[in-house]
């Protein structure tokens, strides 16, 4: 039944695959994390300009599919904007600007969730908003929000699998390609559906330990 | 005894403070100042507008209306229309939080760092001063507050009391010009408001210049060289202790006090098996 020849012998590939997945995970994770943060104070901001710029990102990118923004972002986007992009640097793109929406409302409804007292003290001591956000409110919002940014994070992993789309080599577009030349993609698709039940289970696992330890 | 009459230039001056949420109006035009070395009692029932008042000071509520000055500098200053005579940049406004200490009803310590950290935290984020010279005054602080054994305990391990005095040492770090209290024991458990309350009167004697909303009358009557008694976000009465509290002319004043006096006399049965 199952011939497991087939993964062992393109265990490279498989390898170079994982590899891109996990550099592609690591950099839209870091990425959107930063756009995520810029918006999540834009939305929070007195200024209602920049509140409605937060809001209008936050919505858009929550609205349209990944797929449809990924595709976009490298045929469509070049062409409207007149500038040549390579595919790594449209999936990254695409990828941070898509998770920074979803960590945006986890950082603003973390942050909007801790006790004012805390921004009253921090601002009664003389501290500017800055000041108060990065020494007092945010190192506490952030315990708070371990287990849902974990928890987009995993999505965001698993979301790095759409670049395939745009000929990115990631571990399914190897998939793929090991599966045309071998014609058995049960096995192929069964190995990388394990790889990532490998990564992410324990992933997931010490997020909720990280969790327990700040309570 | 009548307290002699400071004379010097009041450290905070409030000119027809104003402060409306929505369509209702919780101050309607204050007017106080608060000289150098007073203690200033700050009484009324809840809703009265007190806190509003405390915090309209440092502008952690930003009053609809009216004239603020500390030490002279104004840091408000909006007439009735709206428009600003005065209006403080961000930065000088910080600094003006800075010298101004205040202690909420809810203490407020930062849960994320150590009893010393939480002393150390302001001259250190917002003075850059060095590490040393900070930790020193903010373990003598510490001592002062009788909470020097504490210093390494996180905030939760602390008594309401304890918190309390913790956050009295970070105020005082700042080394602030006069501090202002936010109803410093009503979140107190009975047991532990005199460990606080003493902490304040021990301040007071050494001269700092207090504003402070209670509701312990004793404290007001002890300690205070002045008590403003508000209704309804107007001053209805002022002046020493035992004028305000102890001969009340004013009727809310006096139904206000006899209250306590009731509480007092229903314990008495109690008291006295």
């Amino acid at each position: 039944m199952f011939d497991w020849s087939v993964i062992t012998q393109n265990l490279d590939l498989l390898g170079w695959g994982l590899l891109v997945t996990l550099r592609y995970t690591v950099i839209a994770c870091l990425l959107g994390l930063v756009i995520g943060l810029v918006i999540a104070l834009a939305q929070l901001s007195p200024l209602r300009v920049t509140r409605m710029a937060g809001m209008l990102f936050v919505e858009f990118f929550r609205n349209v599919p990944l797929l449809v923004w990924l595709l976009w972002s490298y045929y469509a986007l070049p062409i409207f904007a007149g500038i040549r992009i390579s595919r790594e640097a449209a999936g990254i793109l695409a990828l941070s600007l898509y998770g920074a929406a979803y960590y945006a409302e986890i950082l603003r409804a973390g942050i909007q969730a801790l006790d004012h007292g805390q921004g009253d003290a921090a601002k009664a001591l003389g501290m500017s908003p800055l000041q108060a956000m990065y020494r007092i409110i945010l190192p506490q919002a952030f315990r708070q929000m371990i287990p849902p940014l974990a928890g987009q994070t995993i999505i965001q992993m698993k979301n790095t699998t759409l670049l395939s789309v745009i000929t990115i080599p990631d571990l399914l577009y190897q998939a793929s390609y090991i599966s045309s030349f071998t014609y058995r993609p049960m096995e192929v698709y069964t190995a990388v559906g394990i790889i990532f039940l490998i990564i992410l289970v324990p992933s997931n696992y010490l997020a909720r330990r990280l969790e327990l330890r700040n309570h | 005894m009548i307290p002699v009459q400071s004379t010097a230039d009041p450290l905070v001056e409030l000119r027809d403070i104003r402060k409306c949420f929505g369509s209702h109006e919780v101050l309607k035009g204050i007017d106080l100042d608060v000289r150098p070395g007073e203690v200033v009692a700050l009484l009324g029932s809840s809703g009265s507008g007190k806190t509003t008042l405390l915090r309209c000071v440092n502008l952690l509520d930003q009053p609809t209306s009216g004239r603020i000055a500390i030490a002279g500098e104004p840091i408000f200053d909006r007439t009735p229309d709206g428009r600003d005579n005065a209006r403080l940049k961000g930065r000088d406004i910080w600094a003006m939080r800075s010298r101004v200490g205040m202690v909420f009803q809810q203490f407020n310590l930062f849960p994320h760092m150590n009893v010393l950290a939480n002393v150390m935290e302001g001259p250190r984020t917002v003075l850059g001063e060095d590490e040393r010279t900070n930790r020193e005054r903010a373990m003598d602080l510490l001592a002062k507050v009788g909470m020097a054994d504490f210093a390494d305990r996180m905030p939760t391990r602390l008594s309401g009391g304890q918190k309390q005095r913790v956050s009295i040492a970070r105020a005082l770090n700042m080394r602030p010009a006069m501090m202002l209290f936010d109803e410093p024991t009503s979140a107190l458990d009975p047991e532990l408001v005199g460990e606080v309350l003493n902490t304040m009167i021990t301040l007071a004697r050494e001269g700092m210049t207090m504003l402070v909303v209670t509701h312990e009358l004793g404290f007001a009557l002890e300690v205070a060289t002045r008590v403003v008694f508000l209704d309804q976000g107007a001053i209805a009465a002022q002046g020493t202790p035992q004028q305000v509290l102890l001969h009340p002319e004013n009727e809310r004043v006096r139904t206000f006090v006899n209250r306590f006096h009731a509480t007092a006399e229903l314990m008495r049965p109690l008291l006295s098996t």
